[in-house]
């Protein structure tokens, strides 16, 4: 063999050896290459793939004959469900209304959930004015008593990332929304294992013609590897990873697992500060419907969007998005993915957008009690990636206007007072509304301070402050209470609001009135009225400060009450939620509900978690409890809270006003048969408003009530039959029979009333003295010769 | 004088009968224990409405869909959160599923309503006795049990003969 063969064959050998040793080492590398590729996306793809935030909803509006749309404010709500306004004519789809003079109609849309889903149904409401005469469905023409519209979502409980994603199945989604996202994105991927040389050689060529980067070649699989693992930056190295892993992907699952997962983590477009991820998500927000609803254009619209979710938005460039749109469509229909009367049919299509809902911010408050509520309970980590459903109790409704009522009676004190007014958000004047369901413990509306914004500091949970008047109730309901069988005090006795002084360790505690006088003598309806501070003390000296404070814990209170003589003048600082449960107690007849703010919590897969239940305790007797309400009657009518009516509010109220020392907190807390509402004002740091309550929280509390009732609030206090309504002589404080003068009506406990009666001279009104409850004269003195009496000076 | 006695004896015992007649006890038949169905149309618009939730849930609860009925009474409180008979119906659902405390509870919320609006009738006396027997039986306290439920069964035999009240018969 000549040595140049030789050589040649051994340099032959060596450039096989090399070739063989870099191709195994190669192969060695791009094996653990793709095997760690593999173990990212294993990792994504079987661990959870998407933060689902969970969503809170509010209670559902009931719509029933008789109520007054207009008070309910129903086209807002549909408008802020994402209903779309139709014309009256022809068919409405689910999630439109077409609103007439004498009628209305709804297409209600389905309602999902475990125990209470409601069916999508057409429903037409006969209007008479503002009320609704009567609801039928269609086309049955089937009257119904009652109508519930879908619960409104009031937020969500975000990650960091502050996505918003409503998770969907493949299975759901109506065909044409896959034919039109897949017509334009990748129209063969069923044919190519993750990455389309033939879509990449057509991008390539378009770019090249055009001079610029106008076309993309990814498919689906390599944007889905793109949004779930990689950066979006553009670099060859980039890609090059983009496609590997779409290599990987399409190895390891089967293009519906994958289509899935796209059709969920595609980037939508933006709604605030919060962006919209998949085509679930993006049904609602852009159609106010599921995705399994959506129609052609509808689905063409999503389609067309996902190119360039913010350039695309049919919010901001209609146009551009409805041009898109339709070039969607043809493309559906080139690839035979639909005919031509059909594509036709659907360029037509306006375009026809769920109203934008406001922001939710005056519900924040609201949000954050329940997160707070919720973390006892779940990890943070599960209400912001689990996709929860949260139904809350918040009236939506009742929210907005007392958000208002806050925000606006603050601004109109600030513009009457104008000291009040800080340019510093920190030292601003602040407030807070809660309002809630006496009977059953729901709350309603929470609002915790004049903006969110500024300062999230919720100061109808979270702070404590004195609470003045506005605890008096407790000592006159301590006082009016049976104790060792009989109460301190009825109502036809008389106070003592002369000086008084009371020893203490600190020193001797001389209270005064707000009017710096004392008026002697006064009724125990006098005393609340005007919130006689001295007579009010002397009462609570003698019925015992343990008492009233043993007697607010049952209703309620559970901040720390100081067992000293001015506990009844509200010195203990108190949360207004407290405040409110405690008088909750009083409306409901002396039966301290729970605390409800949900209704029930559903994780992603439909399963209830958690489920509320009404809870009641009697704490109280029914009698006294309606003896306080009736002298809160007193004070909303003639007493230091009457100008509740000064805008002719009408009905049942009872209210009392809490103005503490130096004025820095202001309180008005009120009920009615079916609503709780507390307002407080002061600084957050405490200074003097120099403003009474009456002045400065009244209004923020009568302005709610109004526009909750439309100004006649219903029902009435149920009078237990444990209380008797008794005329007596206004005078002698004695029973007032036929011959008597003056005779007004009062109400006693049973076999608590005076028992002499007027002019016969045996009854001396008597004080409550000594520490000891006074006792109404014994029966036996009197009531078996009441008759005779009666009988001999009338006959 | 002498002939005024008889007269006042005849007129005694006339008053005497007349009085007994007025009563319930012996000649007035026993009154049908109340169906909610009959005051459905009573009240203002949101009780109407209210009273419809109300006998939609005891419909879903008399095909044993308890959680559907017990939401269709707690929306019934939403609309009139006054509804004594919203409460009633609770305090049933909670005798049958043994929950007896919360029954007495329900009840309390009932009766204090039912009195307040005069509507606490002879009608509705045997489902409070029978409702509070059951939920006190529920609760473990069978000496007070028995006693309500005797009553009940004597003032409406035909409801609560069985010491029980099904949704059907209440609604």
């Amino acid at each position: 063999m000549p040595r140049n063969a030789r050589r040649g064959r051994g340099l032959l050998r060596v450039l096989a050896l090399t070739i063989a040793g870099v191709g195994f080492f190669g192969g060695f590398l791009a094996a653990g290459y793709f095997l760690s590729l593999d173990r990212s996306v294993r990792a994504r793809f079987e661990g959870r793939r998407f933060e689902v935030p969970s969503r809170v909803f509010s209670t559902p509006s009931i719509l029933y004959p008789g109520l007054d749309w207009q008070l309910v404010d129903l086209r807002g709500t549909l408008k802020r469900l994402g209903f779309r306004e139709a014309g009256q004519a022809g068919r409405l789809e689910p999630g439109e209304y077409a609103w007439g003079e004498s009628r209305a109609r709804i297409h209600l849309q389905a309602f999902e959930h475990p125990t209470r889903s409601e069916p999508a149904r057409d429903v037409v409401l006969r209007l008479d004015g503002s009320l609704i005469q009567e609801i039928r469905e269609l086309p049955s023409g089937r009257e119904l008593g009652a109508v519930l519209l879908e619960p409104e979502p009031i937020g969500a409980f975000y990650g960091s990332s502050r996505e918003q994603r409503e998770l969907v199945k493949l299975e759901q989604l109506p065909p044409h929304l896959l034919d039109a996202i897949l017509a334009v994105e990748d129209q063969r991927f069923e044919e190519h294992r993750g990455i389309d040389l033939r879509r990449i050689a057509g991008a390539l060529l378009a770019n090249l013609r055009a001079g610029a980067v106008r076309q993309g070649g990814s498919t689906v699989t390599q944007q889905l590897v793109k949004n779930f693992f990689l950066t979006p930056e553009r670099t060859l190295r980039r890609k090059f990873q983009e496609a590997a892993m779409a290599l990987v992907v399409e190895a390891r699952y089967d293009k519906h697992e994958i289509l899935e997962a796209y059709l969920n983590e595609i980037y939508l477009g933006q709604r605030g500060p919060t962006a919209i991820h998949g085509v679930g998500e993006a049904a609602h927000v852009f159609f106010g419907k599921s995705a399994r609803e959506l129609g052609v254009a509808e689905s063409a619209l999503l389609a067309a969007v996902i190119q360039s979710p913010n350039g695309l938005s049919p919010y901001r460039e209609p146009e551009r998005a409805v041009r898109r749109r339709n070039l969607v469509l043809e493309m559906m229909e080139q690839q035979g993915r639909l005919d031509a009367e059909v594509r036709a049919k659907a360029q037509a299509e306006p375009l026809r957008l769920a109203a934008v809902t406001p922001d939710p911010g005056d519900a924040r408050y609201f949000l954050d009690l329940l997160r707070r509520q919720l973390s006892d309970i779940y990890d943070e980590s599960v209400l912001e990636t689990d996709g929860l459903r949260i139904y809350s109790t918040l009236d939506r409704r009742a929210q907005r206007l007392a958000a208002i009522a806050l925000r606006e009676g603050l601004a109109d004190l600030e513009k009457r007072y104008p000291r009040l007014h800080s340019e510093q958000p920190a030292r601003a004047l602040q407030g807070c509304l809660v309002a809630l369901r006496p009977q059953t413990g729901e709350l309603l509306a929470l609002v915790g301070g004049r903006d969110y914004a500024t300062s999230q500091f919720d100061r109808c949970t979270q702070a404590r402050r004195q609470t003045g008047s506005a605890f008096k109730p407790f000592a006159y309901a301590a006082a009016l209470e049976p104790f060792q069988g009989m109460p301190a005090i009825t109502l036809a006795n008389l106070l003592d609001d002369s000086p008084l002084e009371i020893s203490t360790p600190s020193g001797p505690w001389r209270p005064e009135n707000y009017d710096k006088r004392s008026h002697g003598m006064v009724t125990v309806r006098q005393a609340i009225e005007n919130s006689f501070n001295i007579a009010t003390a002397r009462l609570a000296r003698d019925v015992g400060s343990r008492r009233i404070a043993d007697l607010a814990r049952r209703t309620g209170i559970q901040s720390p009450l100081p067992i000293v003589p001015s506990l009844a003048l509200g010195v203990a600082s108190v949360a207004p939620i407290e405040i409110a449960r405690a008088y909750a107690t009083f409306a409901s007849g002396g039966i301290r509900p729970e605390l409800q703010s949900i209704e029930d919590l559903i994780d992603a897969d439909g399963h209830t978690l958690d489920r509320r239940k009404l809870r009641f305790e009697r704490v109280m007797d029914a009698g006294t409890a309606y003896l306080v309400t009736s002298l809160l009657e007193g004070v909303a009518e003639r007493g230091t809270a009457s100008a509740l009516r000064a805008t002719g509010l009408r009905g049942p109220i009872a209210a009392k006003t809490g103005t503490t020392d130096r004025e820095q907190d202001l309180w008005l807390v009120g009920y009615t048969p079916e609503l709780v509402v507390v307002v407080w004002i002061g600084f957050d740091e405490p200074r003097s408003l120099k403003i009474p309550s009456s002045v400065g929280a009244l209004p923020i509390w009568r302005r709610f009530v109004q526009d909750m009732t439309g100004g006649q609030i219903r029902g009435r206090f149920p009078k237990p039959a444990n209380v008797d309504a008794i005329e007596i002589d206004p005078v002698t404080r004695a029973v007032a029979l036929s011959g008597c003068p003056e005779r007004q009506s009062e109400y006693f406990l049973a076999g608590t009333a005076p028992t002499s009666v007027c002019g016969d001279g045996s009854f001396v009104p008597r004080l409550p003295g000594g520490g000891v409850a006074e006792r109404p004269p014994d029966r036996e003195d009197d009531s078996s010769g009441e008759f005779f009496r009666w009988l001999r000076r009338h006959l | 004088m002498i002939l005024a006695r008889p007269v006042l004896v005849w007129l005694v015992g006339i008053a005497l009968l007349t009085g007994c007649a007025g009563s319930a006890s012996i000649f007035a038949p026993r009154p049908e224990p109340l169906r909610l169905h009959e005051v459905a149309g009573e009240g203002d618009a949101a009780r109407r409405a209210s009273q419809r939730l109300v006998l939609q849930g005891l419909a879903s609860d008399a095909e044993g869909q308890t959680r559907l009925a017990r939401r269709s009474y707690e929306r019934a409180l939403q609309v009139d959160a006054n509804n004594p008979f919203a409460y009633l119906a609770l305090a049933r659902q909670a005798v049958e599923s043994d929950d007896g405390p919360s029954a007495l509870e329900y009840l309390e919320q009932a009766e204090l309503l039912l009195g307040a609006e005069d509507l606490r009738s002879p009608r509705v006396e045997p489902h409070l006795a029978g409702l509070r027997g059951a939920a006190l039986r529920a609760r473990g306290d069978e000496r007070g049990a028995s006693e309500l439920l005797a009553r009940a069964s004597e003032l409406a035999p035909s409801v609560w003969d069985d010491g029980q009240l099904s949704a059907e018969e209440l609604r």
